[in-house]
């Protein structure tokens, strides 16, 4: 063994009090850096799974006309979602390496009409239900009733919604053709399960950016549950997009039929409005521009036909993107907006994160908290440290300082130091990762879940799966060493300062 | 030619608001081979010169050559060196890395100079350990030794190197009369026959036979010049 490392263990022994004191901040030090990095990626993975691969992908695609980005889950805002102009331009950048899948979509906040009762607002997503299914498998199981099929009109009801809804409203959504499950109702609703309101349709009102209101009727195929996250998603009920878009007055697929552009559409909605209330003067002010058309024509696309549409060719306010394995979520976001820009498409990508805005902010917050903790950590178990080793080397001066004098360099005396914290560092420190390897198993095996909203963004999913990956563990390793190094930084430089006078120094 | 040579040196140590003058203009020539003794009062200065001879102390004013080098103008590494391979020390409360036992301690100068091989380190180490009588004793740590033991155990580890020159502030002050005598004919037996030259402190009238040359020192100055004493 070289004479430094045998010096170092032997003073290791032969000061096992302080050694141990900084062996069990090192322990617990590496411990619970180990357990806050695993509950991090954990969180991660659980967000990625939860709602990157569940909800919104990687990226988000909105109208540059949008003024803000939390397009999912602002509802204080009440304006709707900017329209893509120009979706089919968008759709073909959209061939590209870094973009493992999209999905083109319509989100929004509409009103439930409700004759004589209180306004109700719903959440909804419009999408092209095969698709969707395509790009986020999985993500919802069905409770009662049925997914609507393609081109069918239908909505799916999430169990939230039907909850809300009975709370407000006080009737109790079935699907359609469905009969009442009794075992599903809440509580509440169990005692009047015999003259309870039943519904099995939806009847609510968007608005155009013109500010006309369009109401639809549309059936409720199914109930739904979100697989994770559902006091979080669980307001998005699903729609088939062509309903979204006619209270929106969007162009639908129907429309996109005989080739009606959004300015017509607007133009229409004003025809309609001028017949119900009059208006001679705003229609005559109206320049309309182009190839005239045929109000008929319009009129009778409205009717729905047999023949299949082609969903995709209506409106869409936003496009989901999955991106290719690997690549970054700032690379493909930079990536894209690049493209964007370059084919001037008035249209930017923006990460799933901000597309969620609060959530993804406090997801953002967590994890940061999480990060603080660690930090946390890892100063005291510094400031411990560097104070036990300094006042270490003050009690050993006479010690040094005669080593000092007989002809050991510095170097060799700061060596002997590191020496001995390396090792304290390498056993104690070693011992808390084992030891937090160890409850993180035992946490995954533990299968802990919760209902709580934020407890779901720190677990990333409704259960708590802490993981630990090499790269964590590496991580870890490499935190240990910095603190090792950091720590003993300081008491370095008080033994760099002993001179061999120390040595013969009186008392 | 002297081996040490110290000009003009004074040593003051700030003391509250006086200023105690240790050494007031010290001049002392220290030719190869010397056996020199420095005698005085306690409190007289001894140690510090010493010290100062050994690089461990910085004088006030004037200089300290070893080997025809200032020290004074030698960096960190290349003093720490020079005591290395040049000097070895014997401290007045002997001074011994306490993790390490009788034999590891002796052995440590020369594992720090890197240009012995084991087979000589060990040649070495038993001979001096032989030498100043501590064959039984070579593995217990500092802590199981007597004082006298002690100061044995570091004047093995001073001879060790096999320096040029050998500072030693009262080495024998805590030994029996005996063991001062063998360890002073070591010293002796030494410096005759590598021409080790030493320079020792010392209070006891013993020690003063077997000195060559001796000087006095009082309240900081050089009362007598050397003079052969043999
Ligand atoms: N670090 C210091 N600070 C203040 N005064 C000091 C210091 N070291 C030595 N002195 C003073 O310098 C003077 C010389 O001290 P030194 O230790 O050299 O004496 P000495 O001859 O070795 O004495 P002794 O025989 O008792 O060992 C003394 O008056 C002492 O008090
Ligand atoms: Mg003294």
């Amino acid at each position: 063994m070289p004479l430094v490392l045998k010096i170092a263990w032997r003073n290791i022994w032969r000061h096992k009090g302080k050694c141990l004191v900084i062996g069990l901040i090192l322990f617990l030090g590496a411990f619970f850096m180990t357990v806050g990095n695993s509950i991090i990626s954990g969180m991660n993975a659980g967000l990625t799974e939860n709602i990157v691969n569940s909800f919104t992908g990687d990226i988000v695609i909105i109208s540059d006309e949008q003024d803000h980005n939390n397009v999912l889950l602002d509802m204080m805002s009440g304006k709707p979602l900017k329209v893509i102009r120009n979706y089919e331009a968008v759709e073909q950048v959209m061939d590209d390496a870094l973009v493992h899948a999209f999905l083109p979509a319509t989100a929004g906040v509409v009103m439930g009409l409700e004759p004589g009762a209180e306004m109700i607002t719903y959440m909804l997503l419009g999408v092209n239900i095969e698709r969707y299914q395509q790009m986020f498998p999985g993500n919802f199981r069905v409770t009662e009733g049925r997914v609507f099929n393609s081109g069918e009109r239908g909505i799916l009801i999430p169990e939230l919604v039907r909850t809300a809804s009975y709370e407000f409203l006080d009737y109790w959504f079935v699907p359609q053709g469905e009969s009442l499950v009794v075992e599903n109702l809440m509580e509440d609703a169990f005692a009047y399960k015999h003259s309870l309101e039943l519904r099995s349709d939806l009847v609510f009102m968007g608005s155009s950016h013109s500010g006309s209101f369009f109401d639809v009727q549309v059936p409720v195929t199914g109930i739904i549950e979100y697989r994770a996250l559902n006091k979080i998603w669980g307001n998005y009920a699903i729609v088939d997009i062509e309903s979204f878009r006619e209270a929106h007055n969007y162009v639908t697929g129907a429309d996109s039929a005989i080739e009606v552009s959004e300015d017509r559409l607007d133009l229409l909605a004003l025809n309609a409005f001028d017949e119900l209330f009059d208006f001679d003067d705003l229609l005559a002010d109206t320049v309309v521009e182009g190839d005239s058309f045929n109000f008929e024509e319009l009129q009778q696309a409205f009717v729905r036909e047999d023949s299949p549409l082609d969903l995709d060719a209506g409106s869409f306010n936003l496009v989901f993107v999955k991106l290719a394995e690997g690549v970054s979520q700032k690379d493909g976001l930079a990536h894209l907006n690049q493209v964007f820009s370059d084919n001037n498409l008035n249209v930017r990508a923006v990460s799933w994160q901000d597309s969620v805005g609060l959530i993804g902010s406090m997801a953002v917050m967590v994890k940061a908290a999480l990060n603080i903790f660690v930090m946390c950590i890892f100063f005291v178990a510094i400031i411990i440290i560097m104070n036990t080793l300094s006042m270490a080397a003050l009690e050993r001066v006479t010690e040094i300082g005669m080593m000092r004098a007989i002809g050991a360099r510095k170097g060799f005396l700061k060596t002997m130091f590191l020496c001995e914290t390396g090792m304290l560092s390498f056993f104690f420190g070693g011992l808390g990762i084992a030891a937090g390897v160890t409850l993180v198993y035992f946490l995954r095996a533990a299968n802990i879940t919760t209902e709580n909203e934020i407890l779901q963004l720190v677990y990333g999913g409704n259960s708590f799966h802490p993981i630990l990956t090499a790269t964590d563990f590496l991580i870890g390793v490499t935190e240990l060493g910095i603190v090792t190094v950091l720590s003993v930084l300081y008491p370095l430089r008080v033994v760099g300062k002993i001179v061999p006078l120390d040595a013969v120094a009186r008392d | 030619m002297s081996v040490i040579s110290v000009k003009r040196v004074e040593r003051d140590y700030p003391l509250g608001k006086t200023t105690v003058h240790a050494l007031r203009g010290v001049d002392l020539e220290i030719p190869e081979g010397s056996f020199f003794s420095i005698i005085g009062p306690s409190g007289s200065g001894k140690t510090t010169l010493l010290n100062i001879i050994g690089c461990i102390d910085n004088p006030t004013a004037g200089t300290v050559s070893i080997d025809g080098e200032e020290t004074t103008k030698l960096n960190d590494k290349q003093i720490t060196d020079l005591r290395l391979h040049k000097l070895g020390f014997i401290f007045q409360n002997f001074n011994l890395i306490p993790v390490l036992n009788v034999w590891e301690n002796v052995e440590f100068p020369l594992l720090l100079m890197k240009t012995h091989r084991k087979k000589e380190i060990k040649a070495r180490v038993e001979k001096l350990i032989a030498a100043v009588g501590l064959e039984q004793h070579a593995h217990h740590k500092p802590a199981e030794l007597s004082g006298g033991q002690r100061q044995r155990v570091a004047i093995a580890r001073a001879l060790v190197t096999n320096p040029k020159i050998i500072l030693a502030d009262e080495p024998t002050a805590n030994l029996d009369s005996e063991t001062s005598h063998s360890i002073l004919k070591l010293m002796r037996d030494l410096n005759e026959t590598e021409k080790t030259t030493f320079v020792f402190s010392t209070h006891d009238p013993d020690v003063l036979k077997y000195a060559k040359s001796i000087v006095q020192i009082k309240d900081g100055k050089l009362v007598h010049a050397e003079e052969e004493v043999i």
